[in-house]
């Protein structure tokens, strides 16, 4: 066994390397930016779910006084005006339809934003409505109107194509996703036990504070973007696409963003600024408000079916998942959102045979794309609620139930993908103490368990990281990852402190800017600790190589009998400051070394992916809750979480994200959820769509990890982020069930809906409810 | 305070008031938003949008002591008043309790709420130095964090609470 390495800054609860100026209000957004000659933009959007565009007349907005240029689709030509995440079906400017309401149909640039606004209100446009769908029963119905008649379905993102089946074309299905092993309708067959059901997930939206915004400068014919965008590599590359620049002709720039969660990936709002400035020259800034932030991007709304056979012994022996997944009017991300949620849809179990069929639909809504969890959310809530409900119905233990059927480490969740990578016994086992499983909860109280895993780090994810040492000794880091909150310039710094011998307060890392930071391919997936984590170490080490070998030509010995601490260079003939080694051996302080690191996860033909995962994300959460038989009202009274974060680099930061993501679960799980009604949201606003606050935090929240050194990250780190968030519903869910004998397939579960569904079951038989003590398995 | 008609419809009125401790005059609309005058006009940029609608308090400010959604505040109401915003809450160098508890017990993430999620505790402890976590929830609803899940923000304001002259040995 190797000894156990002793760390000096990895795993230490650092202070945040922005957070002086974060507490102070000198952290710079985006939207603090202020650029000589800048101009505002405002967004005219539709009021209509669906319509054709008749005609658009601009000439009153024309003549506001401050008023530069009304975008309409009169004024898109020269430029490929279609874009998208995946599928290139989404228009800077609505041209023939309007898909949603929201959907942007034209922009105004004015000298300021009162005069944007007015000018924005004289805009005459004629529509003529068309027929809706707005859920998902709707779309798929037959004879359904088309949301896109046609589109360019087909696309690559992330090295995997996608497309949709010839099957489906002329249908509002954009994508398919199928997966099987086994023969699962022979195993239903022989199953003793075979049970079904279906679970909804409601739309829900990201609610960053900060709302998107970004500023676009065309200066000639190179483009410089300052954007709250977690995905600058992405945005360079589509923006390039538009104007039909080269990749070095576009500029995206990152200031600090105010939240993301998965909101801020892709292409948002951006086209609609930098064709502004095409046509203006001038730097023009978009700052969303926070209402057309509910407008732009949001969760999938999902309807999963779940069938399970089970053994006579409690083994699951076969399982067939029936996915849809509402992507809205634009498919943004939501292809490969759908195929993670089908991917992903099976749970942490043993299931010899097994089928998914995820599809991926539009609809007149706001678009859904990438969302903390990626489509994991939605399944994740639906096959932890059926595993409880399988238990219940058989009159086993849950907990027992899952530790008979969990995979185990070292076994395949599908063939050809990476092993599971930690033991999910340990992990639930905690959480089962922590909530004294075994001990029988008071009247109208109930506890829940959930385990879901996730694969993590994104799939087939390329990063690059530059490290440079200045003559002093210090050193900057060059990351790609976006600073979105989760502390990853710390952490990666910690990485290159620990790496390199040097104190946190000799690092430092460089504004994002696509024109000198290394590629990476995005700040998603839990991915920054590893992908990133790698590339960064990496870098470091090339850096730590060179500085050896100056090293030991200065000191005139060989570079193995050196060693890197505290700044200096450890020899035979003691300690040498890092500066001196570089000025030595530059002969001035004219002196850098700058080192490399690159990660690049491998390709597969065998990985159903097409990349074996990075690490799998692994989450146990443990509920209590209350419930109010009057009112229906749901208390979450203890939560207990536990993540695999395999060597956790920073804990403070670690458990900010765990926690942060259980709150953000307890929103879609008890309150949020974006209102409908004739194609119209409405509550797209912080006041009538209620996201946690203080009041909703449970009186005992508590989360703690498993540190096993078991990720393929800087020494021996997972990813985290995601994983906190996934069991938040299921273990709610499962927990009201215990308290109630009452089981509720839709989130969010509100007073409304457990009231209603208590007065139900008083109604019903009482053989329904749920049993008094468990059975054992054999 | 004098309102002023220039040619034309406009109206303009005349403000003084003490900004981060310092006298300010300024000239403003009647319906002009303390939140732009405070971000376009000063140039303080560490008050921050984004709700527009009073409910998420990251656009929070201190009018005599009182928190305030400067998003929703009339900018010529503050006249005569005493305006605090986050960069006025270090003094000579030096920051405040709350700021460096935030630092120490990862109180923000994304940080767009911390100004006035700080500056609303400000107001809190000013006015009970040593609050319960009810206390804290209660006073500390109209300050929503996608982040942080809340927990890390009550351990800030009880250890800053705790590092006040004032509190109880």
């Amino acid at each position: 066994m190797k000894a156990k390495r002793a760390f000096t800054v990895a795993g230490a609860a650092a202070p945040r390397l922005e957070g002086l100026e974060k507490v102070t209000g000198e952290a710079i957004y985006t939207g603090d930016l202020d650029l000589p000659g800048m101009c505002f933009a405002k967004v005219l959007r539709s009021p209509l779910p669906h319509a054709r565009i008749v005609n658009i007349d601009a000439r009153r907005a024309e003549r506001v006084p401050g008023c530069l240029l009304v975008l309409t689709r009169n004024e898109l030509a020269g430029i490929q005006y279609v874009f998208g995440a995946i599928y290139k079906d989404q228009t800077v400017v609505a041209v023939d339809k309007v898909r949603y309401v929201g959907d942007p149909v034209a922009a105004v640039a004015a000298e300021d934003e009162e005069a944007a606004e007015e000018a924005l209100g004289l805009i005459d446009v004629e529509y003529e409505e068309l027929p809706a769908v707005t859920d998902i029963e709707q779309a798929i119905a037959p004879g359904a109107p088309l949301v896109h008649e046609t589109v360019a379905a087909t696309g690559e993102l992330r090295a995997s194509s996608y497309d949709i089946p010839q099957k489906f074309k002329g249908t509002n299905i954009c994508y398919h996703f199928g997966y099987s092993r086994g023969n699962v309708e022979a195993a239903f067959e022989k199953s003793a036990h075979v049970f079904e059901d279906t679970f909804y997930f409601q739309k829900v939206q990201h609610c960053s504070l900060e709302p998107h915004v970004n500023i676009a400068h065309f200066a000639g014919d190179k483009l410089t973007v300052w954007s709250a965008s977690q995905d600058p590599f992405t945005l360079r590359e589509n923006l390039a696409g538009i104007f039909g620049l080269p990749l070095s002709r576009v500029r995206v720039i990152v200031p600090y963003v105010g939240g993301g969660y998965g909101g801020k990936l892709y292409v948002k709002a951006e086209p609609i600024s930098a064709a502004l400035s095409w046509k203006l020259q001038r730097p023009v800034k978009l700052a969303l408000s926070m209402g057309e932030s509910f407008k732009t991007v949001t969760r999938h709304p999902a309807r999963v079916r779940i069938k399970s056979g089970v053994a006579r012994d409690g083994r699951l022996i076969a399982r067939d998942c029936e996915i849809y997944m509402d992507t809205g009017a634009y498919a943004d991300a939501g292809p490969r959102v759908t195929q993670k949620a089908g991917y992903r849809a099976l749970g942490p179990y043993r299931i010899p045979h097994a089928r998914v069929n995820a599809y991926c639909v539009y609809t007149n809504t706001v678009p859904a794309g990438a969302f903390r969890g990626f489509g994991g959310v939605q399944v994740a809530w639906a096959y932890e609620s059926h595993t409880d409900a399988i238990a219940q119905r058989l009159g086993i233990d849950p907990l027992d139930f899952r530790l008979k059927n969990f995979l185990k480490k070292g076994e395949l969740y599908t063939a050809g993908d990476t092993p599971i990578d930690c033991d999910l016994k340990e992990g639930l086992l905690k959480v089962a103490k922590a909530l004294d499983w075994k001990a029988p909860a008071k009247p109208n109280r109930g506890k829940g368990l959930s385990c879901c895993i996730k694969d993590a780090g994104g799939t087939y994810k390329v990063a690059g990281a530059t490290v440079k040492m200045s003559a002093d000794g210090s050193a900057v880091l060059l990351t790609g990852t976006v600073e979105i909150g989760q502390g990853a310039l710390t952490a990666l710094s910690q990485v290159v402190a620990e790496e390199l011998g040097l104190s946190l307060n000799r690092v430092s890392v460089a504004q994002l800017d696509t024109d000198v930071t290394p590629y990476d391919i995005s700040t998603s997936a839990s991915s920054s600790m590893t992908v990133m984590g790698l590339a960064v170490q990496r870098a470091a080490q090339d850096v730590k190589r060179q500085l050896l070998r100056a090293a030991a030509n200065v000191l005139k010995t060989s570079p193995k009998k050196l060693t890197l601490g505290g700044g200096k260079v450890r020899g035979p003939r003691g300690a040498v400051p890092y500066a001196s080694i570089l000025t030595g051996y530059f002969g001035s302080r004219a002196a850098e070394i700058i080192g490399h690191g690159l990660y690049q996860d491998r390709k597969s033909k065998k990985a159903v992916l097409g990349s074996p995962t990075t690490f799998w994300e692994v989450g146990w959460g443990g509920a209590e809750v209350a419930v109010d038989p009057e009112t229906g009202v749901v208390e979450v009274l203890k939560y207990f979480s536990v993540s695999d974060a395999g060597k956790v680099i920073n804990p403070t930061q670690c458990i900010g994200q765990d926690e942060g993501g259980i709150l953000f679960g307890l929103g879609h799980t008890l309150y949020e959820q974006m209102v409908y009604e004739d194609g119209q949201v409405l509550n797209p606003n912080l006041v009538d769509y209620r996201v946690p606050t203080f009041r909703h935090l449970p009186k005992d929240l508590e989360s703690v990890f498993l540190e096993n050194g078991n990720g393929p990250g800087p020494f021996g780190a997972k990813g985290l982020g995601e994983g906190g968030l996934l069991p938040v519903a299921a273990a709610i869910g499962n927990a009201v069930a215990r308290a109630t004998g009452v089981r509720i397939y839709q989130l969010p579960l509100t007073p409304g809906d457990v009231w209603r569904a208590l007065s139900e079951s008083k109604k019903a038989p009482a053989g329904q409810k749920s049993p008094a003590g468990w059975r054992s398995l054999p | 305070m004098a309102l002023q008609t220039e040619a034309g419809e406009r109206q303009f009125v005349e403000i003084e008031f003490t900004l981060n401790g310092r006298t300010q005059r300024a000239t403003v609309e009647p319906r002009e938003l303390l939140l732009d005058v405070l971000r376009n006009r000063f140039r303080l940029k560490g008050t921050k949008r984004s709700c527009d609608m009073q409910v998420c308090g990251a656009c929070t400010v201190l009018v005599d002591g009182q928190p305030v959604s400067s998003c929703t505040y009339l900018a010529f109401e503050v006249n005569g008043r005493n305006v605090l915003t986050i960069e006025g809450m270090a003094r000579n160098g030096k920051l405040h309790p709350l700021q460096e508890a935030f630092i120490e017990h990862g109180g923000f993430q994304c940080g767009f709420c911390t100004p006035g999620m700080i500056l609303a505790a400000k107001a809190l402890l000013d006015a009970n130095p040593d609050p319960s976590d009810e206390e804290i929830v209660h006073f500390m609803e109209g300050n929503i964090c996608r982040c942080t899940g809340y927990k890390p923000i009550l351990e800030s304001i009880h250890a800053a609470a705790k590092k006040l002259p004032t509190a109880k040995a």
